[in-house]
């Protein structure tokens, strides 16, 4: 390969990257890859990439422009040892293209449990934050406030009773019983790569109907509920609605 | 019989694709449809976890290649063997806190120390730079104080990196013959390009060749960068954590465990405390502070990546070192404050 066309293609596959990130920016995918307080990170990249494939595509232009201008004279001179870096670098440069491109995006769900972890009740963040989660709303509690609540404060029974709203996906357990069901969410610190899942149990009559998976609202009051031993929060569900994936479908710790 | 004869005039390629179509068709058809839902839910976990970490670490390899290119343009060869002693303790010191001067994370540091060394920086302060600046940087730290205060945490992690590089870069200085260390610089595709730093170049000029070798260094450390990530979230997609985190939380396993952990997960050190925040609780003080040492100096990406900068042998030795004093200091801190 010569050096020029291993420009060429240095150039498209940054600029090709660029795009990438820039479409998932747009459409807002970012967060479910990223934890959202790094975006402008990501915004730095999109714009420095853009400024490197710039910078390489004045260099293809110039060297085409300097070959001109020496042709005719010095001709064994400068071309004759023009090695280009190994393109193994471009090919391997591709594959997070093709992953992103070939592989439908989806965010992460219970297919990950099995690998990623799936937690109902035990410790998880240290949470001197648990007065902050007291200033909230019951109702805008997340599926991650209430299990902090339930993990770091004595005395649960004050929670019972609480009106609660949650969103999250569907997720079927069998140490659940009849009309039972998680809903859950991954807890995402810094990109997906950290991500597991955290889930809440529901109460709900008509709880079979569920898909494994789908997004639901659901509304209700808060119960208790024993899980391997340990009180862990469940909603006894008024209403379970379907919803579409949240702009963010992870919680940020 | 007859059918054998005929077969002969037939290519033999052709049987062979035939028999092979009817084998796969056979096959998939016979595949239980639980097959495809588990092969979609794998695909699903590789490719995010995979772009997950590929987003978050493109930023900061682009910083790190940058301040590789803004280095060989800016700096004079040897310039940083007259900065630095040759004393290799305090080679190995002022190598550990050069990551206040270059803030960059385990991306990052391994072009630009490749660069480093190409200007002269002696073994040992390059090996120290190299395993500190991941922590020592003031973001790293910023990072850590906002996830655990500024606390015993934090000065311990930033202690015990300091002490792990320090001791790794002295180790290396007996080393006197950095050729035996490193790998011959393959593509330093400046001798090739029009990228040759003159000291008459104007500023734009100097910044348009930083920016080249910015571009081919992010190829040549991202193939590196990549393929890390590629075994990582493999990793992630087949072993389940669950299988680390059920194993024990005695004072040995767990810290070996937090070891393995920091390993797989791979995780940018700038981002680390934050994940580290999460194991508080289920596992002991001194395996979390092994994690957070441990993690930021060895992971899958910053193995391969080291591989593109030294030979085999001290790659090892860059892995075994920090790796034996982390499990230590980690086993000293379970028992002294368990």
């Amino acid at each position: 390969m010569t050096h020029r066309l291993y420009r060429s293609f240095q150039g498209l596959l940054l600029l090709g990257i660029c795009v990438f990130l820039v479409f998932k920016a747009v459409n807002g995918q970012l967060t479910w890859y990223i934890n959202s307080r790094f975006i402008p990170l990501t915004i730095f990249g999109i714009i420095f990439l853009a400024l490197l494939a710039q910078t390489v595509f004045t260099e293809i232009k110039r060297s085409r422009r300097e070959e001109q201008e020496h042709a005719g004279h010095d001709h064994e001179h400068d071309h004759d040892h023009d090695h280009a870096p190994a393109s193994l670098n471009l090919w391997v440069m591709l594959v997070p293209l093709l992953i992103g491109v070939l592989i439908p995006a989806r965010p992460l769900d219970s297919s990950a449990f099995s690998t990623k972890g799936f937690n109902a009740n035990s410790p998880l963040i240290s949470a001197d934050s648990s007065q902050q989660i007291f200033a909230t709303e019951s109702e805008e509690r997340t599926v991650l406030d209430w299990i902090k609540l339930f993990n770091y404060e004595d005395d649960i029974t004050q929670f019972i009773g609480q009106k609660a709203s949650v969103i999250g996906f569907v997720y079927f357990d069998e140490v659940l019983g009849e009309n039972q069901f998680f809903v859950s969410r991954f807890v995402v610190s810094c990109c997906s790569a950290d991500g597991f899942a955290i889930a809440m149990a529901v109460e709900w009559d008509d709880a079979a109907t569920l898909e494994q998976d789908s997004w639901v609202l659901v509304k209700g009051t808060i119960d208790s509920i024993q899980l391997s031993d340990r009180p862990a929060p469940m909603i006894v569900a008024e209403s379970v609605q379907p919803v579409p994936v949240p702009e963010q479908p992870y919680l940020f710790p | 019989m007859e059918t054998a004869t005929s077969s002969k005039h037939l290519p033999r390629n052709l049987i062979l694709a035939t028999a092979i179509g009817i084998l796969l068709i056979v096959s998939i058809s016979m595949t239980p449809a639980g097959f495809f839902t588990w092969l979609g839910g794998r695909l699903n976990v590789f490719s995010t976890v995979f772009l997950g970490i590929f987003v978050e670490a493109v930023p900061y390899l682009l910083l790190g290649t940058l301040a590789s290119g803004l280095v060989e343009v800016f700096l004079d060869r040897d310039q940083m063997g007259r900065w630095i002693s040759k004393r290799p303790v305090a080679a190995a010191v002022s190598g550990a806190f050069m990551g206040m001067v270059f803030p960059v994370c385990e991306c990052g540091v391994v072009p630009l120390v490749r660069r480093l060394f190409h200007k002269g920086l002696p073994l040992s302060a390059g090996i120290s730079f190299l395993l500190a600046a991941p922590v020592l940087n003031p973001i790293v730290i910023l990072s850590t104080a906002a996830a655990f205060g500024w606390g015993q945490m934090l000065f311990l992690r930033v202690g015990l990196s300091l002490a792990i590089a320090v001791v790794t870069g002295i180790i290396f200085s007996v080393e006197k013959e950095a050729g035996n260390v490193l790998r011959p610089a393959l593509t330093l595709s400046i001798e090739h390009d029009h990228a040759q730093t003159e000291s008459n170049d104007s500023f734009v000029e100097k910044i348009r060749k930083a920016l080249l070798i910015t571009a081919d260094e992010f190829f040549e450390m991202g193939r590196y960068l990549i393929m890390g990530i590629l075994l990582a979230a493999t990793l992630q997609t087949f072993i389940p954590q669950s299988v680390l985190l059920t194993i024990g939380s005695g004072p040995v396993l767990s810290v070996l465990i937090m070891l393995g952990l920091a390993i797989l997960l791979s995780i940018c050190s700038t981002v680390d405390a934050f994940v580290a925040l999460g194991f508080v609780g289920t596992f002991s003080f001194g395996s979390v502070l092994s994690f957070l040492v441990f993690g930021p100096m060895v992971d899958i990406k910053s193995v391969l990546m080291y591989l593109q900068v030294f030979k085999r042998r001290p790659v090892f030795y860059i892995v075994a070192i920090p790796f034996m004093m982390s499990l230590l200091s980690g086993l000293l801190f379970n028992y002294l404050l368990p």
